[in-house]
């Protein structure tokens, strides 16, 4: 009897760990067949490309023209991140105070934009901000101005694009993360003499902040691989690293170049990632153990 | 303007015909209560019954469909909750998970009061002390076991010296021992710091232990309201006396009234009764007869003795020891009916033995057999 109890448990654990790691097999062929292995090509042939060497990389670290368009990366999405955080949040806050139908309404207002295509919806600005697009034909009508503003072209029209393909679903993830917030906590804020103010300062808004925190990551990562926005609504200034890359790829056909450069900004993500994740671990955000 | 604590009393809560649906289905059905001063009251009930409707309408975070609500003979009904001067414990306590331990405590006078530091530093010590926590000031809620944050709760909801408590359930998630502690010391810091409280249960021994006044609810309404010992002794409904302690409830008839003397048919047994019922009935009626166990006696049925008079014959099915008494199943028809015995009564029983079992005179009560009653779960014995 003793000798059954003390064997049947480690097989148990045995059968227990292969059936998950049966489960998590299909997506692991996957990611190793489309998304390791290209990852492996990519870095060798960033080295190959010129008879195994470094030069490639020499390159994005030393070319003025990759430090400009790196920072440029840098700067729209960090812009682009902060602005569609401030927007969704509000956004997120109303769609957690309502409920039922109007809720349901909400969401699919959010979830439209998020369905139509990201080329289609940069298109759509074009037709908004061009010299004799909308906004300026408004104005102009209006007898507010007399020649049309440059809004196309320029870090504003590539951040009011960014900002928009990026809200619903920065939405999405705050609303997800606010949801997890316990609502009992605001009543008992009130009850013990918050205003709705108060309660939402004091208890709502620093419990929201994980979530906060973990959409500005997700957000900011998204952002740094812009592509079609900024080629569309920006001027050769604005570009970013995506846009390089690809001129680097299919008009110079230089592979080795753009391989180094794409593995550079894989590079660069990961450890953002990585830094952002150590200093805003949930952990602490919780009120950490004993940090 | 500020009411000190050293002469801390409670508040006066008076529920005025309080009515609250939602949607078609009533919550809270013309409730009216009268809670005195500093009394300890429990709502209590099934669950679904009400009680936490009526104390969320009392919190503010309801507002009445119609009725009103009085904290000290002023209305609150335009008070929004804030500015109650309440303290709430919750089922969950809900303590805030981003906040130390003193944090939290100090919540409502950061948010109530303008106390300056070192007061506001020496109330919060003060309540955690009340509570015995004051080693665990610098510790987060998740740190702390169910029961310290279950005191942490008690300690934030009171540290502003509000003249009335609500508590919601707040013992439902702790295990049985640490609850019945949790019982005493919640009664005891009643008694220090003079609040009214209201505090909602659906378990009964709790009501019973702690309260000054027992309000049973069932289905939006208010059954009985009364002390622990008047509910237990004279229950208004059979609903009440089944809901309050353990009970034997007897479906019978009416035969007849001779001057004090009701007699009434349960099963094959005609009884003569000698208490007469708290409603009105007459002959014919169908009534529940209650018997608490603990009023039952036993004996094993001899051959001499008929069954005659307020007894009721039938067999022993169960027999089980608690220590101090046993309990006893008996069959009688297709019902089994309870008794409880003293230890030294109990060791002669045997199972399948047949049994008489009587009652003191009085210990029987008629209660109005309702539709509503038979509800409850309860059938007729043949």
């Amino acid at each position: 009897m003793t000798a059954i109890a003390e064997h049947a448990p480690p097989r148990a654990h045995a059968v227990g760990q292969a059936i998950p790691a049966l489960l998590l097999l299909p997506a692991l062929i996957w990611i190793v067949a489309f998304f390791l292995l290209p990852l492996v090509l990519m870095c060798w042939r960033s080295l190959a490309a010129e008879g195994y060497s470094f030069k490639a990389y020499e390159t994005v670290f030393t070319s003025p023209l990759y430090t400009k368009v790196m920072l440029t990366t840098l700067e729209s999405a960090s812009v682009a991140t902060v602005l569609a955080l401030v927007l969704a949040y509000p956004m997120a806050y109303t769609l957690i105070i309502t409920s039922g139908i109007r809720r349901g309404l909400l969401l699919m207002f959010v979830f439209i934009p998020y369905w139509v295509d990201i080329i289609v919806r940069t298109f759509s600005w074009l037709i908004l901000l061009g010299d004799h697009g909308l906004i300026n034909a408004l104005l102009r009508n209006l007898g507010i101005i007399h020649a049309p503003l440059p809004l196309l072209y320029s870090e504003f029209a590539v951040l009011v694009g960014m900002v928009q393909i990026l809200l619903p679903l920065t939405i999405v993830v705050l609303f997800g993360a606010m949801l997890r917030i316990d609502r009992t906590l605001i009543a008992a804020a009130k009850i013990h003499g918050a205003s709705s103010w108060q309660a939402f300062r004091n208890v709502f808004f620093p419990l929201s902040l994980p979530g906060v925190y973990g959409a500005a990551l997700l957000v900011f990562v998204l952002s740094l691989g812009f592509y079609v926005t900024p080629a569309l609504l920006g001027s050769p200034r604005q570009t970013m690293i995506a846009q390089t890359i690809m001129v680097e790829a299919s008009e110079l056909l230089d592979w080795g170049q753009a391989s180094a450069a794409g593995f550079v900004l894989l590079v660069i993500t990961t450890l953002i990632a990585a830094i952002y994740n150590r200093y805003f671990s949930l952990d602490r955000l919780w009120g950490g153990s004993d940090a | 303007m500020d009411r000190s604590a050293d002469t801390a009393s409670g508040a006066q809560v008076r529920l005025r015909n309080l009515y609250k649906a939602y949607g078609q289905t009533a919550a809270v059905d013309d409730v009216s209560l009268d809670v005195p001063a500093g009394a300890f009251v429990s709502l209590l009930g099934p669950s679904g019954s009400g009680k936490t409707t009526t104390l969320n309408l009392i919190a503010g975070f309801l507002t009445p469909d119609r009725g009103d609500i009085l904290i000290d003979n002023r209305s609150v009904a335009d008070v929004p909750p804030h500015k109650r001067n309440i303290g709430m414990v919750f089922q969950s306590y809900s303590l805030f998970p981003h906040m130390t331990v003193a944090d939290n405590v100090g919540f409502p006078l950061r948010m109530r009061t303008k106390l300056a530091r070192d007061e506001a530093r020496k109330r919060i010590a003060e309540m955690l002390a009340l509570v015995q926590l004051s080693h665990l000031s610098a510790r987060y809620p998740r740190q702390l076991s169910g029961g310290q944050q279950q005191r942490v709760a008690m300690a934030r909801a009171l540290v502003s010296r509000p003249r009335l408590l609500l508590m919601d359930e707040p013992l439902g998630a702790l295990d049985r021992k640490l609850r019945e502690q949790m019982q005493t010391e919640i009664r005891r810091i009643h008694r220090s710091v003079g609040a009214t409280v209201v505090y909602v249960t659906h378990d009964q021994s709790e009501a019973l232990t702690m309260s000054d006044l027992v309000v049973v609810m069932h289905r939006a309404r208010i059954a009985q309201i009364g002390p622990p010992n008047a509910l237990y002794e004279t229950p208004a409904s059979a609903f009440v006396a089944d809901f309050i302690g353990d009970s034997n409830l007897v479906e019978a008839t009416i035969m007849g009234v001779v001057g004090d003397r009701w007699t009434v048919r349960a099963g094959n047994s005609t009884l003569i009764h000698a208490v007469p019922p708290a409603f009105s009935a007459s002959a014919g009626d169908r009534v529940f007869l209650l018997i608490r166990p603990e009023d039952m006696t036993v004996r094993p049925l001899m051959a001499e003795s008929a069954a005659h008079g307020d007894q009721i014959v039938g067999t022993l099915k169960e027999r089980s020891f608690h220590g101090d008494v046993f309990k006893l199943g008996i069959a009688v028809g297709s019902e089994v009916l309870k008794a409880k015995i003293a230890r030294e009564d109990g060791g002669c029983l045997e199972v399948g033995q047949q049994i008489v079992l009587t009652w003191k005179n009085g210990a029987a009560r008629l209660l109005p057999a309702t539709d509503d009653d038979a509800a409850s779960g309860r059938s007729a014995a043949p």
